[in-house]
C-alpha cells in the first residue's frame, strides 16, 4: 500500500564564492533561526530558553514557524519512528545551510528508552548532527552553551553536516529505509 | 439496597469489592459486560467512560479488560472488569454507548491485538506506523531484542548485559 516517495535525487550543487565565505559565516553565526518543532520532552526546555527568562534573542536566535525560514532544527529528546519521518521531512525542506542540534541522552544512545520498541537509539545514523548537548534534560544554560559552540563552529566554517548529508545521501537513505518501511507522505522538493 | 445488591440481582457478578468510599470494583463475565455498562450508564448515573485498559495475564492465558466509569453527581468511580481469552481475543465495541471509546479501543487493538467488532477505525494506525511484529504490549514480545535488531546496539554493551542479568534475576525472584 502506498508508494515509496523518498527523495532520491540530490539537490543542485551550491556554487560557493571563496571571497565572501568569511562574511557569510560571520553573518550566519549571528542570526540562527530555529524551527519551532518540539519532537520530545526537551521541547519544554526550549520555551524558557527562547523567551524572556534566558532570552536567547540576545544571541540573534529566535523561533520561526516554518522550516523554509529556519537554519537550525532542534531534536529535543527521544524520537519515535513516526516522529523521525516528520523530522526528516522538516529537515529536507529547510534551506541550506542548515544545522541539527540534538538535546539530551536519547538521540545519543537511546537514553532511558534504549529498550523501547518504538524509540530510535542513535540519531546520527539518520541525520547529520552538528552539536550534541548532553543531559536528561539539559538546562537552558546548557542549551545556550551548545548554541554558543555551534556559533563558533559556523564562524570557523566547520559546521558542515548539511554538506555531508548531501554527499552521503545514499548511506543515510539506506539507514532510514531500514526502519521506515513505507514513506506514504505528500511529495515535496529540496 | 445498595448498588452491589442491585447489580447482583440483575447480572452475573463474580467479585464485588468496595475499595474506598468512592471506588467500587466489579468483576463480571464477557457476556454480561455490555448490559451491565448500559445499566450503569442509564440507571445508576455512571455516565462518563474515563478509561478502558487491558492487562496481559500470560500465565493464565487471559487478557483482563477494565472499564472505568465516573458518576459526576456522586463523585464516585466504578471499575467493571472481565477476563478475555488470550488465544481468541474477540470482543464487541462500546463505541455506541460512548463515542470516546473509539480511540481507547483503537489503542488496545494496536498494543494488545484485541479485536473490537463494530469499531469503525480500529484498523487505522494510531502511533505504530508500519508495524511488522506481534503487538508490543503483549508480554511475550521481547522489546530489548527487537530494539537491538532494529535500531542498533547501544554503547557501551556491558550496560545491556548488566540490565539483562538484573531482569533475569528479577524473573527468578518472581517465580519463587
Amino acid at each position: 500500500m502506498g508508494k515509496d516517495k523518498f527523495l532520491n535525487e540530490k539537490p543542485e550543487k551550491l556554487t560557493y564564492s571563496g571571497v565572501f565565505k568569511k562574511i557569510d559565516n560571520w553573518a550566519r553565526a549571528r542570526s540562527l533561526w530555529v524551527v519551532a518543532y518540539g519532537t520530545g520532552c526537551g521541547a519544554i526546555e526550549l520555551r524558557p530558553t527562547f523567551t524572556s527568562r534566558f532570552d536567547a534573542e540576545r544571541f540573534g536566535m529566535r523561533m520561526v514557524g516554518t522550516p523554509r525560514q529556519a537554519d537550525v532544527i532542534v531534536v529535543s529528546g527521544y524520537l519515535t519512528v513516526k516522529t523521525l519521518k516528520r523530522v526528516i521531512r522538516v529537515y529536507e525542506q529547510m534551506q541550506s545551510p542548515k544545522y541539527v542540534v540534538a538535546l539530551g541522552a536519547c538521540p545519543i544512545n537511546g537514553g532511558m528508552y534504549y529498550d523501547s520498541y518504538n524509540a530510535i537509539n542513535r540519531l546520527d545514523l539518520y541525520l547529520p548532527v552538528d552539536i550534541w548537548v548532553t543531559g536528561c534534560m539539559p538546562r537552558p544554560e546548557a542549551i545556550l552553551a551548545g548554541f554558543k559552540r555551534l556559533q563558533e563552529l559556523i564562524d570557523d566554517g566547520k559546521a558542515d553536516g548539511w554538506k555531508k548529508y548531501i554527499e552521503a545521501l545514499d548511506w543515510y537513505r539506506g539507514n532510514q529505509r531500514k526502519i521506515i518501511k513505507n514513506w506514504r507522505m505528500p511529495n515535496y522538493n529540496w | 439496597m445498595n448498588i452491589i445488591e442491585r447489580l447482583k440481582e440483575r447480572f452475573e457478578v463474580l467479585i464485588a469489592e468496595k475499595k474506598r468510599k468512592d471506588l467500587l470494583i466489579i468483576e463480571t463475565t464477557k457476556k454480561g459486560l455490555i448490559p451491565m455498562l448500559f445499566y450503569l450508564k442509564e440507571y445508576e448515573g455512571y455516565r462518563t467512560l474515563t478509561l478502558i485498559s487491558c492487562v496481559d495475564w500470560i500465565e493464565d492465558k487471559k487478557f483482563q479488560m477494565s472499564y472505568i466509569l465516573w458518576n459526576f453527581r456522586m463523585k464516585a468511580n466504578i471499575i467493571v472488569k472481565f477476563m478475555l481469552d488470550r488465544e481468541n481475543p474477540d470482543f464487541e465495541t462500546v463505541y455506541k454507548l460512548w463515542p470516546q471509546a473509539e480511540a481507547y479501543e483503537r489503542e488496545i487493538h494496536e498494543m494488545f491485538g484485541v479485536n473490537f467488532e463494530g469499531n469503525p477505525t480500529q484498523n487505522e494506525e494510531l502511533i505504530l506506523e508500519d508495524w511488522d511484529n506481534i503487538p508490543p504490549m503483549r508480554r511475550d514480545f521481547d522489546t530489548l531484542k527487537y530494539s537491538m535488531e532494529k535500531f542498533g546496539e547501544r554503547e557501551p554493551k556491558s550496560r545491556i548485559n548488566i540490565r539483562k542479568e538484573i531482569s533475569e534475576q528479577y524473573d527468578e525472584w518472581r517465580r519463587k
